[in-house]
């Protein structure tokens, strides 16, 4: 029992403890840009590395970005949506010292791990939401609030400040929570509208198709639809679609794939706010290829100087598509 | 040769050290480091955990689908009973374990008891318990938790983060105790065959009802140690762990049947599938690839090791019956 205890006490003292200054500064470190490797490689890290609006989006412009630039591309993350999954995988990349590396900024929990990516010397990147409590050297990114903002501001003035609206999109997730509080925020100021109910469509059409066909079960009168993933959309447009109510029913929801286009020319989605999701990879990526570079030196010595050389924060802007301007989308060519 | 082949704990780990010596020849660079090599077992810690309830679940002939969800609802409570009630860690920690033990005790009552189905209840549960994660985090997770929580995770012993050194103490113990214990040997009567079980006075029921328990608090431990780890308790964590977790027990040398396995086949399923993701990973295969490589490799080592099986049996009729 004695040497027990000995060796327990033993191993507590060998045990080294976290440091306790949480990184909660947006102070940013300059990228030392003699670390990085032999062969001028790009990584991006995501969740969800298979969803077809990141695939479509985000994957093709960096590919294509990487054609034009003349170096390596590399997209890692598990398939499904799991934040310790693409942790993990960070972690294990930054072992790999690439160039440098293109961060979802999926949740704060990433927070830790790009701050191990910075403090190795790797030019980091967050794009679509910012990681605000890392020391990313740069974000670029739509603002969610302003999603469900421009989303309540759409709803109010096609119920003309009067009805019963829901919400749904994949609950937890810090970006679609702010852009709740976006639209929320926009619908208290009217009281006529009435939300009855918020709902985690999970990502999955057929659970937003379900969630819809019961809503518009248990509420006749529900006049407005709002949406927050990029299946939110279509699943609400089908279930709206089987009860005759194309049109009647409200709906405005995010994103801009061929499937929602469609459905704005029909007239059964009266809105879209799209996210400029091909300037988040085509600019974060030049961004890493210039601190990797040193395009723009402000000073003698940047690192030195504790600078950044490329923008802190990028906010791409939204798009706003109705019926009036959808052709312009439905008839754009791929990007070349 | 053949004998020790088929058992599935060599076989795997002869298998591990062939894919470990490629890889340090292929990325001599990278993969032979100790960054790596720790980090890798950093990042397959919390599922071997899980994977250790797991495995003595499958070798009952039983799985439960809940305990990815029950590794967001401890992690959630816990945090829940630090930041927002501002209790002290040692509180946090014990209604975590708390909870996730209760996830259990319904679980394994309902099984046991009342004869549910064990898929149907676990799958019901699954969904009842992550939203009660997203219900007790606000959505949101909680962000902000005590320096002394993620000091259990975070903290290093001989430069390797601790979750790896909780995750060997959970297979030494339960290795030990699989081995050694003749509460925990008659799981493997129980799988082998239940009603024979039964007959020979083993309280099958009370057996069952306590499998569960343990393999929800181990889940409950895991995500405890997730949380810490990550600074922060998230209501989506642990979404798909249950079939990967699955994956790495079939991997370790469970049968879905019973009567299976070993406690190391958890940590070598688990350590393969590490191993594989981590070298997918060095080569820069995408997430695409990683799941149909990963599908197959499963099936490809259940059909070696069943192919392996019946050539001994038509070999040695009387080592298989044994």
């Amino acid at each position: 029992m004695k040497r027990i205890v000995i060796l327990l006490a033993l191993l507590a003292a060998a045990c080294e403890l976290p440091p306790r200054n949480t990184a909660t500064t947006t102070a940013l470190r300059t990228a030392d840009t003699t670390l990085t490797g032999a062969v001028e490689e790009y990584v991006m890290v995501t969740t969800a590395v298979t969803m077809p609006m990141y695939v479509n989006h985000d994957q093709a412009t960096f590919r294509r970005w990487g054609e034009k630039r003349g170096v390596r591309v590399s997209i890692l993350g598990p398939a499904d949506w799991d934040v310790p999954a693409q942790i993990s995988t960070i972690e294990e990349v930054i072992g790999t010292r690439p160039s440098g590396l293109l961060i979802n900024g999926t949740d704060p929990a990433l927070g830790p791990v790009i701050d191990k990516a910075v403090a190795a010397g790797i030019p980091t990147v967050v794009y679509d939401s910012d990681i605000p409590n890392s020391r990313r050297h740069a974000f670029l990114g739509t603002d969610w609030y302003q999603i469900g903002k421009m989303q309540g501001e759409e709803m109010v003035r096609l119920l003309n400040g009067r009805g019963k609206i829901a919400y749904m999109g994949i609950l937890g997730l810090t970006n679609m929570e702010a852009g709740f509080q976006g639209l929320l925020d926009v619908v208290k100021k009217h009281p006529g509208i009435e939300v009855v109910g918020k709902f985690d469509d999970k990502a999955n059409v057929e659970e937003a198709t379900r969630i819809t066909s019961d809503l518009l079960a248990a509420h006749p009168d529900l006049a407005g639809l709002c949406g927050f993933d990029s299946n939110s959309g279509p699943g609400i447009a089908l279930a709206v679609q089987e009860a005759g109510k194309a049109g009647k029913v409200k709906i405005t929801t995010v994103d801009w794939e061929p499937e929602h286009l469609q459905l704005v020319k029909a007239g059964v989605i009266q809105m879209l706010a799209g996210q400029k999701r091909e300037l988040f990879t085509w600019y974060g990526a030049q961004f890493l290829y210039d601190m990797v570079h040193q395009t723009n030196r402000l000073s003698g010595n940047d690192a030195r100087a504790g600078l950044t050389n490329v923008p802190a924060t990028v906010n791409t802007g939204l798009i706003r598509i109705t019926r009036e301007n959808v052709d312009e989308f439905l008839n754009t060519a791929p990007a070349q | 040769m053949r004998t020790l082949l088929n058992d599935r704990v060599y076989s795997l780990a002869l298998t591990i050290g062939l894919i470990g010596l490629v890889a340090a020849l292929v990325f001599p660079q990278t993969f032979p480091t100790f960054g790596n090599l720790s980090q890798v077992l950093l990042n397959l810690s919390i599922d071997t955990i899980v994977a250790v309830g797991m495995m003595i679940l499958l070798i009952s002939g039983v799985f439960d689908l809940s305990v990815g969800s029950v590794v967001a609802f401890s992690g959630g409570i816990a945090a829940y009973v630090m930041s927002t009630l501002g209790w002290p860690v040692a509180a946090g920690v014990l209604a975590g374990l708390l909870s996730a033990g209760l996830v259990g005790l319904v679980n394994g009552y309902l099984i046991a008891y009342q004869g549910i189905n064990p898929m149907i209840q676990t799958l019901a549960m699954m969904g009842i318990v992550r939203g009660g994660a997203l219900l007790v985090s606000g959505a949101v997770g909680t962000r902000v938790l005590p320096y002394w929580f993620n000091a259990i995770s975070q903290s290093k012993l001989l430069g390797v983060q601790m979750p790896v050194w909780y995750m060997l103490l959970t297979v030494g113990v339960f290795a030990f105790l699989a081995n050694r214990t003749v509460f925990f040997r008659r799981y493997y009567y129980i799988g082998g065959n239940e009603r024979a079980a039964d007959l020979s006075g083993i309280r099958v029921r009370r057996m069952k009802l306590w499998s569960f328990v343990l393999t929800s608090l181990l889940a409950g431990v895991a995500g405890l140690l997730l949380a810490s780890r990550l600074g922060t308790a998230l209501p989506t964590a642990g979404r798909g762990l249950e079939l990967r977790v699955i994956t790495a027990v079939i991997l370790g040398g469970a049968s879905l049947a019973g009567g299976h396995g070993r406690i190391l086949g958890a940590l070598l399923g688990a350590l393969f599938m590490g191993l594989v993701s981590n070298v997918m990973i060095l080569s820069r295969v995408t997430g695409y690839w990683q799941e149909i490589i990963l599908g197959l490799i499963l099936i490809t080592v259940v059909w070696a090791d069943l192919a392996l099986r019946k050539q001994t049996h038509r070999l040695h009729p009387r080592r298989m019956l044994s």
